[in-house]
This record gives structure tokens, C-alpha cells and sequence, in this order.
């Protein structure tokens, strides 16, 4: 064993090995092309993986993992649209009971939510308006007022026109400078700012950015924007109590709404779990096409290798033979043609490390392509075991070549 | 004096079987080789000399019969051991060179030293010395397909001495050569055997078979003169 790997001798496999590849580099090229592709995507995969984890990460702050959004319709629903058509819209009222009954949900507040379009000057931007209770700004989640205040109960019972906004607000409209103490329109209704939102980026929710958003009390919407929007109810719940105040809030909610035993829910709880479902699945998909493109391309170049393989046995069974005859023991020559294939592997992950770094560099700036030492050390390790793997039995055939048969060979 | 008895062979045969043709390319011979000799064994084509030059190399084992070297019997070594013995205790000459034709003089004749433990750089320096020993020592970087077939032939001479083995195995070593060429290799063969090296020699020619000690003939796979 020790000798078996010495540093030496595998030195020198590995310099017959290249010599072998010399003299063959188109076969060895199409070869690592497979490994190439193989490398790419599973690079491309992981980043992907990766970067809608973050996204969720923030879209999971986004929604709170302590909170649960009562709403006509389910967040996640099959297309059966028609089933959820007619269901009436949330009321206020229902707030009530939730109140009154619940023992897990610690807060409430209504939240109303429209897009309008407000201007400063000569700007203008869609946002997102989100009309709540005062109590709405414990249940800020993924966020918090960063400059400024949030409403009062007074300015909440005198529908003032007063707004929380979020970073986008600053950036489109007051370039940056401080937005507290300027008015902006909505709907053609001037509005104060006295509060800002921390910036909270890119994130998997409807519109894309968590940004945009304008918070205002639920009264002052109800007043000016009436026309517009839906109503949900916002409970705030301890996170490990999330699924029994679940289950309480829809029992309560069944009793407010009358419900009789038999007839369905016609209202939805949701929590951010209901995206972490559907996200997993996204996650299983991509990660399932690009494992699949990736064994593929990986299972062509194995048999790539292996061909190469049976091609260098046979032209070199002479070379055999005079091997065995000067003392080499069937092990030498399994070790001589696994490292053969095994450099051929690793020359072609090589190839496809440096592709993978170019087209990061050309790619990265609109696709998720990240590269490190990581991926470097697994595409080692892969080509290790492909070249063991598609080299074994070409190694076995030769080591197994009778001296003097080989010897005889043409 | 009485020499040291290396290899004995005691009734060996080695049978083939195509189909329903069975050749005995060797029939239940008996040969007893003793340290320093220098035998020629010659014999019509096909009459078993290779195969059983092959037998005492260790590359084939006879279907029946014993066969020991250094009082070892052969047929209870493992691979490995076979190899062993190949690389340390015995050196082949071919007819036809079996140089590897991508490695220049000094890579060729390392060939025996990689598969016994030795750096790098002391595979380099033996190989130069037997290049040296054979008159090559302006042809290290040569590859085979530069060199003449004498030339070729010192190489492979060089290959066969570079672990200095005991036994010097040669196949008609000068059936490709001219017969200038054939002389010198014959000339290496000489100093080995005054060097204290056991030496075979397949041939065809008298010429070379009158430098040995021992006259051995085949035929038909049976011993017919030893002397
Ligand atoms: N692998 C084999 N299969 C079948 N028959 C074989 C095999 N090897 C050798 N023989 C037969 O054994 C006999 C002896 O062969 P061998 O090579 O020993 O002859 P040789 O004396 O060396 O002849 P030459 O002088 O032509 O080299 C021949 O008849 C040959 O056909
Ligand atoms: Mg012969």
C-alpha cells in the first residue's frame, strides 16, 4: 500500500498519463466538454439555489414569521379561482372577536392595501398603500422606522393625512435627501411624510420590491381611498405558537362569519409559510433539471473517458506486455491507466473550472453565477471519482493482459 | 569447483489446445542452469525455444512439471512475487528491441527502475551509467526511431542490465542486426558472462552459439542435445 502510493510513482502516472493525452487531445477535449457543461451547471444550479434562499430569506422577514394575514383568498391557490370568486370581503368587525375570544394573538390591526400612483413635482412612481392601526407599527416585520415616527391614536381617530415611507420613496422622489416634512400626492391628495421604513431590497412578493411601500392610517385610507383595494386582518402571534393560533383564528373566524359545520371556510389565514412551500418547490424543480442536465453530461463524459480508455489499452498493449515484463505487477498497470484516466478527468474539469470562471465574468451581471474554492475543490473530487469510475474496467483489462500475449501484439 | 545450481526444471511441458489441436511446445523437459553459464539454446522455428525462454523468465508457467529458481518453486508465487523476480533477478533482450517508441535512450532504460523503490534522480543516474556501459553515452536523448538497430539493440541491453539482474535472458538478440552490429552486442554478452552474469541465448546462428559454454538444441519440444 504505501508503496502503491508513492509520491514518486504517482508522479510518473500521471507523466505517462499526459503523455498518453498528447497524443490524443481532440478525444480528450470532447471528453471534458461533458465535464464542462456538467461543472456549468451545477455552478449555475447551486448560485440559483442559493440566491432564491436569500430572496426568501427576506421575503419570510418580509411577511413576519409571527404573523398570520386573514384574506378572502388563500396566497398559494391551484387556478380554481372560481371556487374563492364569491367569497365576501373581510370585515373590520371580524377584528373583534379575534380580539375578544383569542388567547394566541397578542395584536391585531386591519390593513388595507392599494396601489396608487403619488408625484412629487414632476415625478410620479407606483406604491403600494398600506392603511393600519396604530398598532400596526409593532407589527412592522423585515422592517422598521428608521427616521422619523410612526402615526399616533390621535392622528389615527382624526384621519390626518400623514405617511410612513419606504427607501424607494426617498431615492425616486427627494433624490436621496431627507423625505420627513415633505409632502407627496397620492390620488391627487397631498400627504406629510413624518416617518421613514428601513430599506429592505429586492424580495419575492407581488411588485418585486419591499420598498415601495406607504403607510398611512387605516381611517385617513378609508376616507380618501375608499374605492380601492382589499382589507386583511394582521395578527401578531408568538412564532412558536404560529400553527395553534392558526387554528384559533379560523375557528374564531368561522364563528363571526356563522359558518355552519359543514360548509367550507370562505375567508383564508395565511403566514409565510404557505411561500416557503411553494419556494421549496421552485427549489426542488430547479435543483431536479440541473442535477439531471448535470448527470448527464457527466455520465456522456464518463463514457467518453471510458472509450478513450479502451483506445489507449489497445493501442498500448505492446507497451504492456514490455511493462510486465520488466517487473511491473498487474497493480502498477491498473495504477498507470486509472491515473491516465483520472488526469484525463481532471484536465477536463480544468477546462470546464475556466470556462465556468470566463462566463461568470461575461454573466454575472444578470445571472446568479457564483464561483469559489468550494466548487473548485467538489469538481476535483467528481473528477477523481469519474475517472476512477470510467477508467476501472479499461484499467482492469489491462492490468489483466497476459506479458507474453501482449508482448506478441501488433 | 562446484557451481550453484539456479534454475531446474524438472519435466516440464507446456501444451496448447486449439480446438481439437493440441501442440506441445514443450514436452516434459528437464534442464538444470547453474550461476555463470552461458548457454545457447538452438532449434528449428517452432520447435518451443521462446516458450520456454518465456518459462524461465517467469512471463508463462508450464502446464505441467516444476520449475525453481534460486530454489524457489515458481508455482507457488503470487503475482507480485513474479514481478518482483522479473524486475530484480532477471533481464530480457528481444529480437525485436521492444523500445518504447515515444521515450528517448535514458526513459527506456529507467523502465526496470520504476517498479523497484528508487528517487528519481537515482533512476536517471543508473540509467546513464548503463547507457554509458553499452557505449551510448552520446545517445541519451535520443529516441529509438533515431537510433540504428544496433544502436537500438545497446539500448535494450542497457534496459536488461540497468537492476543489475543475475540471469540475462536473450531472445535472438541479433536476428534483426547485421552481423558487424551482431558482434558487438555479442561482445556485451561476453563481458557479462566474465562479469559473473548466467546468460541464455536463443539463436539461429553458430556464430553465436560458438561463444557459449553450453550447447543446448530443441526439438519438437523435447531436449535432443545438451552440451
Ligand atoms: N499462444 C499460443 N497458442 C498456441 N500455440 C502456441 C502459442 N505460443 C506458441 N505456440 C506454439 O508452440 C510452438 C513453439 O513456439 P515457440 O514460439 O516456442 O517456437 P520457437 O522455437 O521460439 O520458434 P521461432 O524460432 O520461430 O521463434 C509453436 O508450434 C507455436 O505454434
Ligand atoms: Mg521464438
Amino acid at each position: 500500500m504505501e508503496k502503491f502510493l508513492k509520491m514518486s510513482n504517482i508522479f510518473q502516472n500521471i507523466a505517462i498519463g499526459l503523455r498518453a493525452i498528447k497524443s490524443n487531445p481532440t478525444r480528450v477535449f470532447l471528453t471534458s466538454l461533458g465535464l464542462t457543461i456538467g461543472i456549468f451547471t451545477v455552478s449555475i444550479i447551486t448560485a440559483g439555489v442559493s440566491s432564491i434562499d436569500k430572496e426568501f430569506e427576506k421575503s419570510m422577514a418580509y411577511y413576519g414569521n409571527d404573523k398570520l394575514y386573514v384574506s378572502t383568498w388563500p396566497w398559494s391557490f391551484n387556478f380554481d379561482w372560481w371556487k374563492y370568486r364569491n367569497r365576501p370581503r373581510i370585515e373590520e368587525d371580524n377584528l373583534q372577536y379575534i380580539t375578544q375570544y383569542s388567547e394566541y394573538i397578542d395584536d391585531v390591526s386591519l390593513r388595507k392595501t392599494t396601489w396608487i400612483r403619488g408625484s412629487y413635482g414632476n415625478t410620479a412612481s407606483w406604491l403600494q398603500i398600506n392603511g393600519v392601526y396604530p398598532s400596526y407599527q409593532d407589527m412592522l416585520s423585515g422592517t422598521k422606522i428608521e427616521n422619523g415616527r410612526f402615526f399616533s391614536q390621535n392622528e389615527w381617530d382624526l384621519q390626518r393625512r400623514v405617511i410612513i415611507v419606504g427607501a424607494t420613496v426617498r431615492d425616486g422622489f427627494f433624490d436621496g435627501q431627507d423625505p420627513i416634512g415633505k409632502t407627496i400626492r397620492l390620488g391627487g391628495v397631498s400627504f406629510e411624510v413624518i416617518g421613514e421604513l428601513k430599506k429592505q431590497g429586492m424580495g419575492m412578493v407581488p411588485g418585486g420590491t419591499l420598498d415601495n411601500l406607504v403607510i398611512m392610517p387605516s381611517t385617513t385610507f378609508k376616507r380618501i381611498l375608499t374605492r380601492w383595494g382589499f382589507d386583511e386582518l394582521v395578527l401578531k402571534t408568538k412564532p412558536e405558537q404560529m400553527a395553534i393560533a392558526k387554528e384559533e383564528a379560523e375557528m374564531i373566524m368561522r364563528v363571526a362569519r356563522k359558518l355552519k359545520p359543514d360548509e367550507e371556510n370562505n375567508f383564508a389565514v395565511n403566514s409565510a409559510d404557505a411561500y416557503k412551500e411553494q419556494f421549496d418547490s421552485l427549489k426542488i424543480a430547479i435543483a431536479g433539471v440541473g442535477f439531471l442536465v448535470t448527470g448527464i453530461s457527466l455520465i456522456v463524459s464518463a463514457i467518453g473517458i471510458m472509450n478513450v480508455m479502451f483506445v489507449s489499452v489497445k493501442e498500448r498493449t505492446k507497451e504492456i506486455g514490455l511493462r510486465k515484463a520488466m517487473g511491473a505487477t498487474s497493480r502498477n498497470i491498473l495504477v498507470q491507466f486509472l491515473s491516465e484516466a483520472v488526469t484525463i478527468s481532471i484536465i477536463g474539469g480544468l477546462a470546464g473550472i475556466i470556462l465556468v470562471k470566463l462566463l461568470t465574468l461575461v454573466l454575472a451581471t444578470f445571472l446568479p453565477v457564483s464561483f469559489d474554492l468550494l466548487l473548485i475543490f467538489y469538481t476535483f473530487l467528481v473528477c477523481v471519482f469519474i475517472g476512477i469510475t470510467a477508467g476501472m474496467i479499461p484499467a482492469r483489462n489491462a492490468a489483466n493482459l497476459n506479458p507474453i500475449d501482449a508482448l506478441r501484439h501488433e | 569447483m562446484s557451481k550453484k545450481e539456479i534454475i531446474s526444471i524438472e519435466s516440464i511441458s507446456k501444451i496448447y489446445q486449439l480446438g481439437d489441436n493440441v501442440v506441445k511446445a514443450l514436452d516434459n523437459v528437464s534442464l538444470k542452469i547453474f550461476e555463470n553459464d552461458f548457454i545457447s539454446i538452438m532449434g528449428p522455428s517452432g520447435s518451443g525455444k521462446s516458450t520456454l525462454m518465456n518459462i524461465i523468465g517467469c512471463l508463462d508457467v508450464p502446464s505441467k512439471g516444476t520449475y525453481k529458481l534460486d530454489n524457489i518453486e515458481i508455482d507457488k508465487m503470487t503475482d507480485s512475487d513474479l514481478a518482483k523476480i522479473r524486475n530484480q533477478k532477471i533481464g530480457f533482450v528481444f529480437q525485436t528491441f521492444n523500445l518504447l517508441p515515444k521515450l528517448n535512450a535514458v526513459q527506456n532504460v529507467e523502465v526496470p527502475l520504476i517498479y523497484s523503490s528508487l528517487s528519481k534522480s537515482e533512476r536517471i543516474s543508473k540509467a546513464k551509467n548503463a547507457l554509458n556501459s553499452v557505449g551510448l553515452g552520446n545517445r541519451l536523448d535520443h529516441k529509438p526511431n533515431e537510433l540504428s538497430g544496433g544502436q537500438r539493440q545497446r539500448v535494450a541491453i542497457a534496459r536488461a542490465l540497468v537492476n543489475s539482474p543475475s540471469i540475462i535472458l536473450a531472445d535472438e538478440p541479433t536476428g534483426n542486426l547485421d552481423s558487424k552490429s551482431g558482434l558487438e552486442i555479442l561482445k556485451f554478452f561476453d563481458e557479462l558472462h566474465q562479469a559473473g552474469n548466467t546468460i541464455i541465448v536463443v539463436t539461429h546462428e553458430d556464430s553465436v552459439a560458438k561463444r557459449a559454454k553450453r550447447k543446448v538444441e530443441i526439438f519438437d519440444g523435447k531436449i535432443s542435445k545438451d552440451e
